[in-house]
């Protein structure tokens, strides 16, 4: 009779596993629905919504948890869970689309498109008309550019300027770096053109030929493999704009892959490489080796966007920090061309078409989340979500200028950032896109400030900036020019278009080719490139510049 | 054999062959001892980068020890409460999953194994195609929500409930017993659940052993299901979720243009203190410690084992 | 022996009368229950999601519903088979599990003899638990370990430089050469996994009856005369069905490696048919393509399955079903 028992248990565990949570079976995420009104002064409803954000990586919270979503929902009565996306992107969005259940507002990221394919979005239209003055006031200037072909605008996007530009002081996107000793020894030269740039680490490692020093190493990990085909495209004095280059007066999108400026620049890395100049692993180390590299004070020179090196750039900052003789080995970005041109690498203000939160089909509420949305974008609470509260995150002086003491700057670590709600408030909302400005003339940004990048700087940074006259590593730069179109990797592209497949064709060739070109020997380097050239043109690149173009002059009439 | 003549046998063996036996175990010996080295070092390695500063970490050239000590980089794992919580869920997915999937097998394993069961080969034949081929994620996706299974804590052990390639491993197990002994169960007046569940199961353990090992790190690593079917369910997720969404975390402002404006645009001048090779090297050893001190429990039913074939006589 | 209970025995039918097929079955019924819930299971979650099928034939888009969508014929067989880089990862695909294959048996067998063959049972115990580490590292970090071990700086060719191998400034590119990946996949793999995948054939020998062993030690058999005389062919069968097993993944040589460890230098070898589909399938919102690779993988697995089944067979071995 015993294993009659032992059997009946497991068969009861396993209905008992069955059935626990079996309340929740109904597949509606907790958490969610309106709940009985606040008897407080405010005769608002309380609700709570949810929200799935595929685009940041945060603990999933609710937004009354935090000090600036509690002051959201005193003013709106609304709460919002936030889940984060930890897995694949398309398993997760594509699991949605098929069961045809949604969050109540969704940040699809990347997989935009395929939300708006399955039609996930409601349109925004009548409820910004209705509820939104501030949302008509933020992003009035960009209907044209969000509504889609149906005349409806299903999304808002995170970029859009408001009042006056401030550049990013710090270089967050692409240049040529250079290690501080190497400018210090040759006594801070003016770099503007290419082949100077590669004679002044060439000069620095002959000098210092017992150290052991790489001369130029290049980042071509998986996809980040930009960071090594990009750069024909700013030597020639164009900012980012993804696979091509944008005319300034015809408008024409000419892809640059194939074309003499990326002959010359791997040729330039061809020859740095018989000199024995380049790191040859550069094209099999991983990201994490490659960040190693630039931490190890060996590496004189390299080209990336300073946003992929945070990691290694903070370290070295604080090495020098505790230390000042280390200051040596930190990195400084110069704007340099092939042949001294005006250099545009940074971004112009630039709208991002193709990114955004909506509101689903599942939503109960519409009109509560608009108001919210609205809601968030006064000046009041645009500074709550960037700077904080008066007294205590941030300080006005007499003249009404915004900045942070050194006791605010230091108490806003990572922990208080979740607690306070930076963290889940400063991106991926309805907001001022980055470089705005605030009536006052007030940066949005904090970190665009001039007063708070001033008390960032160390003795190092104030030494080298000096140096070179100048206030902010921005200022190294040319200004931006203005492209309405800007940037043209941003232009949405279909699921499956040839568009896509063309991209996916042309990188892995580059991939394939690159290491090629560069790692052969001198002799060699032409009947490889014809080699490639030849692959190459079997890609319809036509098309793909046609469709570009066209996209682009789109967005100059709309901007018209 | 009596344990006294086994142990006979071996000393009166060992007296014979004692040279060759000793150059064969100085070889055997050396070579484990070298291949011990090989597969320690990537733990080691991993143990060394866990404890060493994650901004220091990023300089590389981490070996066997840490360069710049610290705990950093587990407090920040465990700093969050839901850790807890959902290495209990992780324990209990584990526990349920291995006991469930591990008795449902050996009995399925067992009537697989009756030469005379008219159903045999078409049930062993049903079970093994599944190995080959699987309809894709969306049709499960979609089966999984028509059965409710969505928000439950079932999702974690219902789908995943007969793993084909145990069933082989029981099976060709029962296949290698004796027949006499179930013959003289039979004889005893037994029915099928009395063979499986007296004689059967019990004369199995080693292979079961081997089996419970599986699934139980099958279910202590998985976290797929958890992403698909209970991502929006905090109450239910695992270890291995939760780590994922630290990991993730830590990676934040590194992985997108937007994302590293965003960060630069909030005006924050500390350094990452954590770094995603710090926290995946911490998580490593978080996940995998745990599921490692399991064996040795395990370890004893089939190293040195119950010899089954001692049954015989 | 012949005085079975009369009618009770389910091991063989009333001599004489060949029962029928559904009398059988009733007799078998305790048998049945033990295996018709387990079949309904695998019915539901195993063969009902194979609706999905359909979709390789589809232009599929998970925002149409099931009925809506656009039928395509054989577009997706055909934009698989017509690309010539079909045929390369095909043949990547075929080449690494092949290796796979072969060194992961013998690895794994060779390993788990060794170890039976230990006879201080802590030793054998931590030998036995340390090579099965490598296993709970997931592939992020063993192929950033394996990439640092073969970087030019790294430990293989520090090796190299000692033995004077090669010269200061010519150190290898493991990762950058082609023709080296197949190799260091199948190293990085065994590696991995091998004391993984001894546990089962530790299991496997504690079938042997130890009777054997003292039969052979009093004959006078030398260790590896009993290894391979006893304990090879005591775990025989659990390798035969295995292997008939693992015959049928030669389509699958795994992802994550090849993902991690593959580069523009080595795209040629190191790209399998998984990364193919995730280029031009799922990272291009083709779902139907990735369906269509995989019907085909099945196709092909089923044939290879029932080729090892039937020879096994043939050859009088223990056999899969």
């Amino acid at each position: 009779m015993n294993k009659r028992w032992l059997m009946l248990t497991l068969a009861g565990m396993m209905i008992a596993t069955a059935c626990s949570n079996g309340n929740d079976g109904n597949g509606n995420p907790p958490a969610a629905g309106v709940d009985t009104p606040d008897n407080g002064e405010k005769q608002v409803e309380k609700a709570s919504f949810t929200i799935f954000n595929a685009a940041g990586a945060a603990k999933d919270v609710n937004t009354n948890e935090t000090t600036i979503g509690k002051i959201l929902e005193e003013q709106t009565g609304v709460n919002f869970r936030l889940e984060h996306l930890v897995g694949d992107i398309n398993t997760k969005i594509g699991t949605m689309i098929a069961s045809n259940e949604y969050p109540d507002v969704l940040i699809p990221d990347a997989a935009i498109d395929k939300i708006l394919d399955a039609g996930a979005f409601i349109p925004l239209n009548d409820l910004i008309e209705e509820h939104g003055p501030n949302i008509q006031r933020v992003y009035g200037p960009y209907f044209n550019q969000m509504t889609a072909e149906d005349g409806n605008i299903y999304f808002l996007p995170f970029s859009n300027l408001v009042n006056e530009f401030v550049p990013d002081p710090n270089i967050n996107q692409g240049a040529f770096w250079v290690q501080r000793r190497v400018l210090k020894e040759a006594g801070y030269p003016e770099i503007r053109k290419l082949d100077d740039y590669f004679d002044l680490l060439r000069d620095f490692r002959a000098k210092h030929s017992g150290e052991d020093l790489t001369g130029f190493v290049a980042l071509t990990h998986d996809w980040r493999f930009f960071a090594t085909s990009n750069p024909p495209m700013h030597l020639e004095g164009y900012p980012n704009d993804g696979n091509v280059i944008v005319d300034m007066d015809t408008h024409e999108a000419k892809v640059y892959a194939a074309t003499d400026s990326t002959k010359r620049w791997l040729k330039a890395l061809n020859d740095l490489n018989a000199e024995g100049m380049f790191d040859k692993a550069s094209f099999v180390d991983n990201y994490d080796q490659y960040l190693a590299k630039l931490t190890s004070g060996k590496v004189l020179g390299f080209f990336d966007y300073g946003w992929q090196i945070g990691n290694a750039t903070n370290a070295l900052r604080d090495a020098a920090i505790a230390d000042p003789s280390q200051d040596d080995y930190r990195y400084f970005p110069l704007p340099v061309t092939f042949d001294g041109q005006k250099d545009q690498y940074l971004d112009p203000p630039g709208f991002v078409k193709n990114r955004g939160i909506g509101i689903t089909v599942s939503a109960q509420n519409p009109e509560r989340i608009i108001q919210y949305f609205d809601n968030l974008l006064t000046d009041e609470n645009q500074a709550l979500v960037m700077w904080g509260i008066e007294g205590e995150t941030y300080e006005r002086n007499e003249e009404g200028r915004m900045y942070r003491t050194e006791e605010q700057i230091n108490k806003i670590d990572e922990a208080f950032n979740e607690s306070f709600g930076f963290k889940y408030y400063s991106w991926n909302w309805p907001r001022y896109g980055g470089g705005s400005t605030f009536a006052d003339g007030n940066s949005l940004g904090p970190g665009e400030q001039p007063e708070v990048f001033q008390m960032s700087l160390t003795e190092g940074d104030k030494k080298i900036l000096e140096e070179y006259g100048v206030q902010t590593y921005a200022e190294m730069f040319a200004a931006p020019d203005d492209r309405p179109w800007f940037p043209a990797w941003g232009i949405p592209k279909e699921q499956g278009s040839p568009q896509q497949l063309w991209e996916t064709q042309r990188e892995e060739l580059t991939k394939k080719y690159f290491p090629r070109l560069v790692l052969s020997t001198p002799a060699e380097f032409e009947a490889i490139w014809t080699e490639y050239t030849t692959e190459f043109g079997k890609l319809d690149t036509e098309a793909y510049e046609q469709w570009t173009t066209e996209e682009v002059k789109k967005l100059i009439e709309q901007n018209g | 054999m009596s344990a006294a003549s086994t142990s006979k046998a071996k000393k009166t063996f060992r007296r014979y062959s004692s040279r060759e036996d000793r150059i064969f175990d100085i070889c055997n010996y050396t070579f484990l001892f070298i291949l011990m080295l090989v597969t320690l070092y990537p733990f080691i390695n991993t143990l060394a980068v866990s404890l060493n500063q994650a901004t220091d970490s990023i300089r590389g050239g981490i070996t066997v020890f840490p360069r710049a000590f610290t705990f950093d980089n587990y407090a920040y794992i465990f700093k969050e409460n839901s850790v807890m919580h959902a290495t209990m869920i992780s324990v209990l997915r584990s526990v349920i999953g291995t006991v469930l999937t591990v008795f449902c097998s050996a009995m399925v394993a067992y009537t697989m194994s009756r030469q005379e069961y008219v159903l045999r080969k078409f049930v062993t034949i049903a079970f093994i195609l599944t190995m080959y081929f699987n309809g894709g994620l969306i049709p499960n996706y979609l089966l999984i929500r028509e059965l409710n299974l969505i928000g439950t804590f079932s999702v974690y052990i219902i789908p995943g409930l007969i793993g084909v390639f145990n069933l082989i491993i029981i099976r060709s197990f029962i296949d290698g017993l004796p027949e006499s002994i179930i013959e003289s169960a039979r004889i005893d007046g037994a029915g099928e659940y009395t063979t499986f569940m007296r004689i059967i199961l019990p004369l199995c353990v080693p292979v079961l052993a081997t089996v419970a090992l599986f699934t139980a790190v099958y279910q202590w690593n998985s976290w797929f299901d958890v992403f698909l079917y209970n991502s929006s369910y905090p109450n239910l997720s695992t270890l291995q979720y939760e780590l994922q969404k630290i990991l993730q975390n830590s990676n934040a402002s590194m992985t997108s243009r937007t994302a590293a404006d965003a960060f630069a645009s909030s005006g924050n001048v500390h350094a990452n203190t954590v770094t995603p090779l710090s926290i995946r090297a911490t998580m490593t050893i978080v996940a995998s410690v745990p599921i490692i001190m399991v064996y040795p429990f395990l370890q004893k039913y089939f190293v040195k084992g119950m010899m089954v074939g001692g049954v015989k006589g | 022996m012949e005085n079975t209970p009369v009618g009770t025995s389910p091991l063989k039918t009333a001599a004489g009368k060949p029962a029928g097929f559904w009398t059988k079955l009733f007799r078998q019924r305790s048998l049945v229950y033990m295996s018709i819930p387990f079949l309904i299971w695998l019915f539901v979650f195993k063969y009902v999601p194979l609706w999905g099928w359909t979709i390789a034939f589809q232009d599929f888009k998970p925002a149409r519903g099931l009925f809506d969508q656009q039928w395509a014929g054989l577009k997706h067989f055909e934009f698989l088979f017509q690309d010539e880089r079909f045929l390369r990862v095909l043949r990547n695909t075929l080449a690494m599990s092949f290796i796979n294959l072969v060194l992961g048996f013998v690895t794994a067998i060779g390993l788990a003899l060794l170890l039976n063959e230990v006879r201080h049972i802590v030793y054998k115990r931590v030998v036995q638990t340390v090579s099965y580490l490598p296993h709970f590292i997931s592939w992020v970090v063993a192929a950033s370990l394996v990439q640092s071990t073969l970087s030019p700086d790294g430990t293989i060719n520090q090796l190299l430089l000692w033995a004077g191998i090669i010269d200061k400034g010519n150190e290898i590119l493991f990762l950058g050469i082609g023709e080296y990946f197949w190799g260091l996949f199948g190293a990085a793999s065994v590696w991995k996994d091998v004391g993984w995948n001894t546990i089962v054939y530790l299991a496997a020998m504690t079938m042997i009856d130890p009777a054997q062993y003292e039969a052979a030690e009093i004959d006078g058999a030398s260790r590896l005369q009993r290894i391979w005389y006893i304990t090879l062919p005591g775990i025989k069968p659990v390798i035969i069905v295995l292997l008939i097993m693992q015959i049928g993944y030669l389509l699958e040589a795994g992802f994550e490696p090849q993902y991690l460890l593959g580069n523009g230098m080595n795209v040629d070898y190191s790209e399998v048919i998984d990364i193919f589909v995730l280029k031009y399938g799922i990272a291009q919102g083709n779902f139907s393509l990735s369906v269509a690779a995989g019907m085909f993988k099945t196709v092909v697995s089923f044939v290879l399955l029932f080729a090892a089944n039937h020879l096994a067979k043939r050859m009088g071995e223990a056999r899969l079903f």
